[in-house]
């Protein structure tokens, strides 16, 4: 049963990515879900999920006055900006991040925040014993 | 495309691991988050969120491409499903970002072995 519900948001996960992304890796995503699932890495590969909605919602270019309501994809309005997305993803993933500690029994996932003046950009670690997800974004 | 091979450096770590994984030889998704947790000795392991996220990025900047599908993917065997599945390969501007990533990372080291011996031997 547990499985089922993991695969099936993790399946919600990846249909909330745009659609190109989605098309494009979706289906091997999910395969590798599957993969990765039997042993039994669910929560991480959900958080990663996350993760990785939220790198590709932030990266989407916006579409001023067009309304969109396809399969998967967020409305984008002049109304609906980068920085509200932003709010959404922050706060989904709050959520996201409350279940996953409340129901781990496994052991805590490390967040860490890198700077880098040379570049300069900024890397976000979130790192479990066995797995390694991050965000790196640089700075124009 | 051709272009400076520095642009992109430094890597980020999991760029870097996806680009070593790769300079072995063509692989697809599932295969490059094993090649990274054997070349780690299962301490780095990549989510395929974080994964697909950076073979984009590196298809995008022309680093990473499409493998060419193998004439055996026609054989029916039990590695015939695998046959299926996309495989990346690096391009000539992928391992030249790769070379010039870890000559940087190589003088890294060297300072820093250095530092540390000094800080060594002026303690002593």
């Amino acid at each position: 049963m547990n499985n089922v519900v993991s695969r099936f948001a993790y399946r919600l996960l990846l249909r909330l990515h745009p659609a190109p992304f989605q098309h494009e890796f979706g289906a091997e995503m999910l395969w590798i879900f599957d993969e990765e699932h039997q042993r039994g890495a669910s929560s991480y590969l959900l958080f990663d999920g996350m993760l990785s909605l939220l790198r590709q919602r932030c990266r989407m270019p916006r579409t001023s006055g067009l309304l969109s309501i396809r399969s998967g994809e967020i409305i984008s309005t002049p109304g609906v900006g980068p920085l509200r997305l932003l709010q959404a993803g922050v706060t989904s993933f709050a959520i996201l991040f409350s279940i996953m500690l409340l129901s781990s029994r496994s052991s805590p996932l490390m967040v860490s925040i890198r700077w880098s003046e040379q570049t300069p950009c900024y890397t976000i670690t979130l790192q479990s014993s066995t797995h390694m997800a991050e965000i790196r974004k640089t700075m124009p | 495309m051709a272009s400076d091979p520095t642009r992109n450096s430094p890597l980020s770590p999991a760029t870097l691991h996806i680009l070593l994984a790769l300079a072995r030889g063509n692989l697809h998704g599932y295969g490059i988050i094993q090649e990274v947790a054997r070349n780690t000795d299962g301490r780095y392991r990549l989510g395929p969120g974080t994964l697909y996220d950076n073979l984009k990025k590196l298809m995008d900047t022309g680093l990473v491409a499409d493998a060419p599908k193998s004439s055996s993917s026609k054989r029916k065997s039990a590695a015939a499903k695998e046959d299926d599945r996309r495989f990346y390969t690096l391009t000539k501007e992928g391992r030249a970002a790769l070379t010039v990533e870890v000559d940087r990372l190589q003088s890294v080291v060297t300072q820093a072995r250095l530092r540390l011996q000094e800080a060594r031997s002026g303690r002593a």
